[in-house]
């Protein structure tokens, strides 16, 4: 039970280690708030040449795409996990996580937590900044179980940051693959458009990960944006994604650790 | 005040074999081998060293000759290809959670620190890690602060530290939990004559409740510790200095 209790502390405490290198960066947080009105204003101007079936008005794709971008901010941190082992291992820090009785396998997951929650929050101040500048729209009613859904896609998202985390352990570099598969999963995702645009077997495609799932819900939950499939289903898939790929990932977290221990490569950066 | 017994700490678990197998030592190597790369000679061949209780060892001899190497191994970072370290005779395999409650150790360099985290911070979070139990782990930090000399230092972002600082910091959280086993690579890097004497009351403590400190650098000439072995690896081995 003590050792239960200590373990949560130390899962607030890298939370609240990265709260405080993150407040250290001082312009870092107006960077981010900066780029999201961008993006907003951009995204904005964009929606109003946008006259295709399925979007009634220019403010319903304005709808359909804000809950993109907030969904790529959720993405953006899963996707940032391998950056921040690959800073522990230059700073030898990494080590020292390992070396502890926390461990390292509990300290990377524990270093999802800060990324995860500030993207959670830089989403929802998106959503309240179409709302306020761009006049957006949400469908209040089932605004408040878009919080459980998030939770649900931070569950199936976070795998790929521990695969890519486990390679970067493995193979000392954090970029590697990050980037395209990034704008892979903006494509077949549907992030910016409806994936009925795309060619059929790309559409197929799309229904191996879990990130168009993920936007269905959430826009039907934000912004009543109407189905391509029941939102019954997209959460059983968002459920299944999350039951098969988080325990996978943390296997093979723990199997690029121990191999590194047994060649000794761990120590390497 | 007299330390508490092996056991009976309430800032860590301590249960550990030391109780269940009283015959181990803090610390054992026992034919320790391992080689980089095939077409590389032998950096540990066959090592055996054991600390007894309440002893400091040093460990010498020239650059590359394996001395980190047998710490890392020791600490229960890289495993060697054959051969067994063991704390209190549990090997890190064995229960990693334990043998890390039990040992520590500094690495050379003056690498693992957050650069951007005050010193008091940083010290809490490696409290955190190292599982103190929440309600010590104030104390605990409070009590290194002044330990090592760091008070004045405690709300100082370690990136605005001089190196002997941050050294003494590293110090700080090696010696954090009151391990059982403590590992120093090279510990006077940068270190001035207080920052010495300090690191000196702290391996006094761990010896004087029946710790062992191992504690390497390629020469002991300049120490004034009182080792109970000294030794230097040569191709591999110990071989008394």
């Amino acid at each position: 039970m003590n050792d239960a209790i200590a373990a949560g502390h130390a899962f607030l405490a890298v939370m609240r280690r990265d709260l405080y290198v993150y407040l250290s960066y001082r312009t870092r947080i107006v960077s981010q708030l900066l780029t999201a009105v961008f993006s907003l204003t951009l995204f904005y101007y964009v929606s109003k040449l946008v006259h295709v079936k399925g979007f009634g008005t220019p403010g319903s794709y304005f709808g359909f795409v804000v809950v993109g971008i907030a969904l790529v901010s959720i993405m953006y941190s899963c996707f940032s996990i391998p950056e921040l082992v690959r800073q522990e291992l230059i700073a030898g820090t990494f080590d020292r996580l390992l070396l502890s009785p926390f461990g390292a396998i509990r300290s990377v997951i524990a270093m999802t937590l800060f990324p995860l929650l500030y993207s959670f929050v830089l989403a929802a101040f998106t959503l309240g900044l179409a709302c306020v500048m761009f006049g957006l729209r949400l469908h209040w009613s089932t605004v408040p179980l878009s919080v459980p859904a998030i939770g649900l896609a931070l569950l199936a998202f976070l795998p790929f940051g521990l695969l890519f985390a486990a390679l970067t352990i493995s193979i000392k570099q954090g970029a590697i693959g990050v980037s395209w598969v990034i704008a892979l999963i903006s494509i077949v995702g549907g992030l910016y458009f409806p994936i009925s645009l795309l060619p059929h077997w790309v559409q197929t495609a799309a229904k191996l990960q879990p990130f168009t799932p993920a936007t269905e819900v959430l826009r039907h939950l934000l912004v009543d944006s109407p189905q391509s499939t029941s939102i019954g289903i997209a959460l059983v898939r968002l459920v299944a994604f999350a039951a098969v790929l988080l325990p996978m990932s943390v296997l093979a977290l723990s199997y690029a650790i121990r191999l590194g221990q047994r060649r000794g490569t761990i120590i390497e950066y | 005040m007299p330390e508490p017994a092996l056991g009976q700490r309430e800032d860590i678990d301590t249960s550990v074999a030391r109780i269940s197998r009283p015959a181990a030592a803090p610390l054992t190597l026992r034919g320790l081998t391992k080689r980089w790369r095939a077409d590389l000679p032998l950096v540990l061949d066959e090592l055996d060293l054991t600390l007894e209780p309440g002893t400091t060892t040093w460990v010498g001899g020239r650059n590359g000759v394996g001395k980190t190497t047998m710490l890392r191994v020791a600490a229960g970072l890289i495993d060697a290809d054959s051969g067994r370290a063991e704390v209190w005779g549990v090997a890190p395999n064995e229960n990693r959670a334990r043998y890390q409650r039990l040992v520590s150790f500094l690495p050379a360099g003056d690498r693992g620190l957050y650069a951007r985290l005050t010193v008091r911070r940083q010290l809490k979070f490696w409290a955190r890690i190292a599982m103190v139990t929440p309600a010590h782990v104030e104390a605990t930090v409070e009590s290194a602060l002044d330990t090592f000399d760091l008070r004045e230092l405690a709300d100082r972002r370690v990136d605005r530290m001089s190196m002997g600082q941050r050294q003494r910091l590293r110090i700080a959280m090696t010696f954090l939990t009151r391990p059982e086993v403590v590992l120093l690579d090279e510990p006077l890097t940068s270190l001035d004559a207080e920052g010495a004497a300090v690191l000196q009351a702290a391996v006094g403590e761990v010896l004087a409740r029946d710790g062992a400190v191992l504690w390497c650098s390629p020469s002991g000439e300049h120490l004034e510790m009182a080792f109970a072995a000294r030794w230097t690896i040569e191709h591999g081995r110990l071989v008394a200095a």
